[in-house]
């Protein structure tokens, strides 16, 4: 590299000290202010600005709220004004600023001038980290708290699968045994009709342990879940989903299929909602390296950006939120009059190794 | 069809739909052994669609969910308020027929719900309590081969 002249270097110094978002602060060893720059002007209070030229040397207390040490977040003891001799190359402050309130800095406080005891004294703003790091947070949080509904949804719908339901079986069959033993028309019409009341309330157990969670999405995957789904649509609201499927893969990761089970589910319950249409298409195929959800319907529609949703609204926020889960993207276009449609892409991974535990406890 | 004797359903719910000048009227029945005692809506009439015959009712869910699980009559004056609107989708007849004020009532065999009656009116509050109790007595404490608790109770 070319070295550059002192004059440059000085430029460029010049130019950072300027320029810089950092705030820049110069205290002489009385701990007055010399000079400090305009991204540090731009954060303090007026009259701490005041203060601060006139020569007092507390000034810089009235905005600081403190810096995080081992002990608390925010501390006022052994302040790093008092203790140059610290090592204080990095340590977290907090500043009362113009306008924004309290908030974190990255500082550093170090001496530059041995023999006239000058320190420099820099602030970062964190707030951008922070939020960066607060979406994170919450991008894991949110994928923990799906995780751990599907996870109970799952454990519970097979207690019942595996256990009430099958005692029930149990009890169905002693009771068809009753039928053929020598018992009198009174008791056998008895035996017939709680035979009858036993076979719905099994029917029910059933469908309230695939409504929880469907054991063939993790069993035989999303092509045999989703046909049973419908199905139970079809039985249960009379509603017709012509659904078809071109998947190359039989299996995708269990997340994958959750999200992609889960979105559709509340498409087409949407669609049953609000559409007021007798039928509704679902197609879900592979394309370009990615599974593709469709769900059509030709019902009523709605205003895109309408205020005044017919539900809460909050259904389709909800999808994208699951979508972003497996870094999916959910679009929605809707025409009154002519129908809504909702599209589901997932990437799918290059090596197309499927998962060999997919959800299986 | 008729398995429960010469009892015309068909003209009976009719005869009501007339009689009360409802717009829909429909009669869900428990189904045989064969059919796993589904309960399905059986006779209809002022319908107007066909989904209802796609329709498989559970216990406890939608009106003749209901009125099948409780054995009581079940009345609402006005759906949009009384089931909430977000609700409504968990009464697939209501919705399809577009019934915005019914009632139902259970029909009892042996001591057992083994159908539901319902009627009703596509605009908000027709049927009201004295419309739905008038209905009850002039059914009668006996529709066919069924009966109705409530009547012989009081």
């Amino acid at each position: 590299m070319n070295r550059i002249s002192d004059f440059q270097l000085t430029e460029l110094l010049m130019k950072m000290y300027d320029n810089s978002a950092e705030a820049i602060f110069f205290f002489d060893s009385s701990g007055k202010v010399i000079s400090m720059n305009s991204a540090a002007r731009l954060i303090l209070d007026a009259e701490v600005l005041n203060r601060m030229t006139a020569g007092d040397t507390k000034a810089i207390c009235l905005s600081c709220k403190g810096y995080t040490n081992e002990q608390e977040l925010r501390t006022c003891t052994s302040c790093y004004m008092q203790n140059p001799q610290d090592d204080l190359s990095s340590f977290q402050v907090y500043l009362e600023t113009k306008g924004k309130g309290v908030i974190p800095y990255t500082a550093s406080y170090q001496t530059i001038d041995v023999e006239k005891g000058i320190r420099v004294f820099m602030l970062r703003d964190l707030t951008k980290q922070y939020k960066t790091q607060e979406s994170l947070n919450q991008k894991t949080m949110m994928k923990n708290v799906i995780k751990a509904q599907e996870d109970e949804r799952k454990r519970i719908s097979r207690e019942l699968h595996d256990g009430v339901a099958q005692e029930m079986l149990s009890a169905l069959v002693d009771l068809r045994v009753l039928k053929y033993m020598s018992i009198d028309g009174d008791v056998l019409k008895k035996v017939q009709q709680t035979e009858g009341s036993l076979m719905r309330l099994l029917d029910d157990i059933r469908h309230l342990s695939v409504e929880l969670r469907p054991a063939t999405l993790d069993d035989l995957g999303l092509e045999a879940a989703f046909r049973t789904h419908f199905k139970w649509i079809e039985k249960n609201y009379g509603l017709i989903v012509h659904f078809t499927a071109e998947l190359q893969a039989k299996r995708y990761r269990g997340e994958v299929e959750t999200v992609v089970y889960r979105i559709c589910q509340e498409a087409v319950f949407n669609a049953l909602k609000y559409a007021c249409t007798d039928d509704i298409t679902v197609r879900l195929f592979e394309e370009d390296g990615s599974l593709k959800l469709h769900v059509i319907d030709d019902g009523e529609g709605f205003e895109m950006n309408t205020t005044n949703p017919k539900g809460t609204g909050l259904g389709f926020y909800g999808m994208k939120e699951r979508a972003e889960l497996v870094e999916g993207k959910l679009s929605v276009l809707s025409e009154l009059e002519k129908g809504t449609v909702v599209f589901l892409e997932i990437p799918l991974e290059k090596e197309g190794e499927p998962d060999e535990n997919h959800n299986r406890r | 069809m008729n398995s429960q004797g010469n009892f015309d359903y068909q003209k009976e719910i009719e005869q009501i739909k007339d009689r009360f000048d409802f717009d829909f009227v429909a009669i869900a029945l428990v189904q045989s052994a064969e059919r796993r005692f589904e309960l399905r809506w059986v006779f209809v009439t002022g319908n107007q669609s066909n989904r209802y015959r796609k329709i498989v009712l559970q216990t406890g869910k939608g009106v003749a969910g209901r009125v099948f699980k409780t054995g009581k009559p079940m009345l609402v004056e006005d759906a949009e308020t009384i089931l909430g609107k977000n609700d409504l989708f968990n009464y697939p007849i209501i919705v399809t027929e577009r019934l915005k004020s019914f009632g139902a009532i259970p029909l009892y065999k042996y001591n057992r719900v083994k159908g539901v009656l319902l009627v009703g009116y596509r605009t908000e509050n027709t049927l009201t309590l004295e419309g739905f109790t008038e209905f009850q007595q002039v059914i009668g404490s006996e529709f066919g081969p069924f009966y109705n608790k409530e009547m012989i109770e009081n």
